[in-house]
C-alpha cells in the first residue's frame, strides 16, 4: 500500500514556536494551583468541537485526570453536525464526563423562531447574527457556571490569546471563566500544542469557525489568516516593534492599522471594568490582593 | 577539607500562609540535618509566598517575633539557614528580607536592595529598599554574600559582596517563567537568562554561586525552580530540575575558591579606588551635581567621540560619601 506524506496539520511560524515540553508542564501546575488554591479538585468546560476547548480539555485532563473533567456540548440547532461529532471524540478519547444541553430554546425563548417573537418581542425575530451569536456565547456561560455549581467544578476559559488581543470574543460570553490555562497562547501555537497532546487531528486541520452559521469561518470573517495575524501580533505587542517596523518586516500597512484598531477597541473586553473612585480604598484601586489566601478557598 | 553539603528546598510555599510555611520550613530543616546538610538555604519569600500584595503587612515579622524565632531555634544543633520573609523595621517599613540563621541567632539579615517595578513587576509599590550590601561571616568558615533575586540583575551586588568577603555567593529567588520560544537553551528564556548569569557571577567573582528559586504558582506565575549551584570556576556543580518541588543536594568542596583565587586573582586585581571614583562622578551626576554626561550630553558625545566624555571628578566631591 502506498501511503502519501501527509502535508503539514498546521503552519507554524519559527518564532512563535514554543517548547511544548514546558508549556505542559506549566499549565498543569497552573490548572492544579488555581484548583487547589480556590479549594476545588473538579472542573468544568465548554467543549465546541474546535480545537481551543478541545486542547484544554487535553489539559486539563492530563492535569487532574479525566474523571475529575465534565465536558458539556452546547449546540443551538444550526450548530454543525460535524463539530458535535469532533467533541464527542475528544469525550470518548478522554474519557470524561459530558453533558448535552441544547441551547436552542434559551436563544429562541428571546429572540423568538418560526415566525413566533420571544422575549425579545417582534423585532427580535430580526436580529442581525452578531446579536444572536453574543447571545448564544452568554446563554452558553449561564450553563456554564450551573453546571460548576452541579459538578462541582470551576470553569475552564478556552479562549486563545489571538482571538482575545482582537477582541473576537463575547464580553461575559465565551471569555468567562474562574481562569483561563490558555489566554498567553496565539492560535498557531495552540495548533502546536495540541498537536503534541494527540488531539484529533481533524480538530486541528479543519478551519477554525465561530459555529455561528453554516460555513462560517474565522480567517474569512476577519480577513485574514491566523500565522499571519499571530506573527504581526508577536511583534508588536510581545516584541514591541512600531507600525514602521513590522512594515519593514514585510507586514502590510494597512493590516497593520487594521488589526492595532482591533486590539486598541477591544482594550475594554480583557480589564475588569472601572470603579468610580469614592472611597478611601477601592476594589482594583488601592485595595490590592491575590484572588487567592487564606480564608479565600472554598471549606 | 570536608566537603559542605548544601541543601535547597525548592519548595512552593502558600501564598499568605505564614503558618503552614513555618511549619514546612520547620520540617525541611530537620530533614536537611538528617540528610547531612551544613546549610539548608530556602527560596525568597519562602515563608510568605510571593505575590502579596496588600497581604505584604498582614505576613510582616519583626525580627524578635516569636514565630521566627521557632525557625532560629531550629539551627541551635543544625545546619545553617537562609530563610526569607517580610520584614517590618521598628519604624514600620516593610523589607522582602533574607535572614542567615546559625547556631540559635539571626547572624545576618540583608534587606533586598534591587525591588524589580516594571513589566510583571510591582515590588516598590508595596516595600522599601535595603540599604546595605554586606558579606556575613559564617560557621561554615566562609564568608557568605547573600542576595534576593532582583539584586543579581545588578551587577555590582556580585562584586561588592565578593570583594566584601563572600566565597559563597547566595541568591535566593521566586522568579516567574515566562517565554517559552523553542530556540530557548532550556525550553524558558528566563531560565536561560538566569544560568547564563549566575555561570559569569562565578567566574568573575572566583565564588560559589547557590540559587534557590521556588516553584509552585501565584496567581498567574509559574515559578521555575531550577535551583543550582556553581563553582568559582564558572561550572556547574548541581542543577536541581525545573518545576519540581524538593529538597536538593550538592556537596562543594570549599578548597575550590583558594584554587581557584590562586589560579585567577581576578579579585585581587580588582580596582575598587578606581570604581569608586568614578562611582562618586556617576553619583554626583545623578544627583544634578555636576552635568549628566549619560544624558544631557549623549548626542554631544556621540558626535564627538567617547574622550570628549572623560571630565575630571569636581574637586568637592573627592571626599568619600
Amino acid at each position: 500500500m502506498v501511503t502519501e506524506a501527509p502535508g503539514p496539520m498546521f503552519a507554524l511560524p519559527d518564532e512563535l514556536a514554543i517548547d511544548t515540553g514546558v508549556a505542559r508542564t506549566v499549565i498543569a501546575a497552573f490548572i492544579r494551583g488555581q484548583l487547589r488554591q480556590a479549594g476545588f479538585e473538579r472542573a468544568v468546560l465548554g467543549l465546541s468541537g474546535g480545537i481551543d476547548s478541545g486542547l484544554v480539555a487535553y489539559l486539563v485532563a492530563e492535569a487532574i485526570g479525566a474523571e475529575r473533567l465534565l465536558c458539556v456540548l452546547m449546540p443551538y440547532r444550526t450548530s454543525s453536525p460535524a463539530s458535535r461529532e469532533d467533541a464527542e471524540e475528544v469525550v470518548r478519547r478522554l474519557g470524561c464526563a459530558s453533558e448535552l444541553v441544547d441551547i436552542s430554546p434559551m436563544v429562541d425563548g428571546y429572540f423568538g423562531a418560526d415566525g413566533e417573537p420571544g422575549a425579545a418581542g417582534p423585532e427580535g425575530l430580526e436580529a442581525a447574527p452578531l446579536r444572536r451569536g453574543n447571545l448564544m456565547a452568554r446563554m452558553r456561560m449561564a450553563v456554564l457556571y450551573d453546571r460548576s455549581v452541579t459538578w462541582g467544578g470551576l470553569v475552564v476559559g478556552t479562549g486563545n490569546k489571538t482571538e482575545s488581543l482582537i477582541g473576537y470574543t463575547t464580553l461575559f460570553g465565551d471569555s468567562a471563566c474562574a481562569f483561563n490555562p490558555i489566554g498567553d497562547l496565539y492560535k498557531s501555537q495552540v495548533r502546536q500544542l495540541a498537536a503534541a497532546m494527540g488531539v484529533p487531528e481533524a480538530i486541528i486541520r479543519k478551519a477554525p469557525s465561530a459555529d455561528l452559521w453554516p460555513g462560517q469561518t474565522d480567517e474569512i470573517e476577519a480577513g485574514f489568516s491566523y500565522p499571519e495575524l499571530d506573527r504581526l501580533l508577536f511583534w508588536r505587542i510581545d516584541k514591541r516593534r512600531s507600525v514602521d517596523e513590522v512594515v519593514a518586516l514585510g507586514f502590510d500597512r494597512a493590516l497593520v492599522e487594521r488589526v492595532d484598531h482591533m486590539v486598541a477597541g477591544s482594550e475594554f473586553k480583557r480589564q475588569v471594568p472601572p470603579i468610580a473612585k469614592l472611597g478611601p480604598r477601592t476594589t482594583g484601586v488601592d485595595y490590592l490582593y491575590p484572588r487567592r489566601r487564606p480564608g479565600s478557598a472554598r471549606s | 577539607m570536608q566537603p559542605l553539603r548544601i541543601a535547597l528546598a525548592q519548595i512552593a510555599p502558600q501564598l499568605g500562609d505564614l503558618d503552614a510555611n513555618l511549619e514546612q520550613h520547620l520540617d525541611v530543616v530537620h530533614k536537611a540535618q538528617a540528610g547531612g546538610a551544613g546549610l539548608v538555604v530556602f527560596p525568597e519569600l519562602g515563608l510568605t509566598g510571593y505575590l502579596l500584595q496588600d497581604l505584604a503587612a498582614e505576613v510582616a515579622m519583626r525580627l524578635d517575633d516569636s514565630r521566627l524565632a521557632t525557625l532560629v531555634a531550629a539551627t541551635a544543633d543544625g545546619p545553617s539557614a537562609i530563610v526569607s520573609f517580610v520584614e517590618e523595621s521598628g519604624d514600620h517599613r516593610l523589607f522582602i528580607s533574607v535572614a542567615l540563621l546559625e547556631d540559635g541567632e539571626i547572624r545576618h539579615v540583608h534587606r533586598k536592595a534591587h525591588l524589580p517595578t516594571y513589566g510583571l513587576f510591582d515590588e516598590r509599590r508595596f516595600f522599601a529598599p535595603g540599604n546595605a550590601l554586606r558579606a556575613a561571616p559564617s560557621r561554615l568558615g566562609v564568608g557568605l554574600g547573600l542576595a534576593i533575586c532582583e539584586d543579581f540583575w545588578h551587577l555590582s551586588t556580585a562584586q561588592l559582596l565578593a570583594l566584601d568577603g563572600a566565597q559563597i555567593l547566595v541568591n535566593v529567588s521566586s522568579s516567574p517563567g515566562r517565554d517559552l520560544a523553542a530556540s530557548n537553551e532550556v525550553g524558558l528564556g528566563t531560565a536561560t537568562s538566569w544560568r547564563t548569569l549566575m555561570r559569569t557571577y562565578a567566574q568573575l567573582t572566583t565564588s560559589f554561586v547557590v540559587f534557590c528559586n521556588r516553584v509552585g504558582v501565584d496567581e498567574s506565575f509559574s515559578f521555575w525552580g531550577g535551583s543550582e549551584v556553581i563553582g568559582p570556576n564558572g561550572a556547574v556543580v548541581f542543577s536541581a530540575p525545573m518545576f519540581e518541588e524538593g529538597l536538593f543536594y550538592a556537596d562543594v568542596d570549599l578548597a575550590e575558591v583558594r584554587r581557584e583565587r590562586i589560579t585567577l586573582p581576578l579579585l585581587r586585581d580588582e580596582r575598587p579606588e578606581l570604581v569608586a571614583r568614578e562611582w562618586r562622578r556617576l553619583i554626583a551626576e545623578r544627583a544634578g551635581l555636576a552635568p549628566d554626561t549619560a544624558s544631557d550630553e549623549a548626542d554631544h558625545a556621540a558626535s564627538t567621540g567617547a574622550a570628549e566624555r572623560i571630565r575630571p571628578v569636581p574637586a568637592d566631591l573627592e571626599t568619600p560619601w
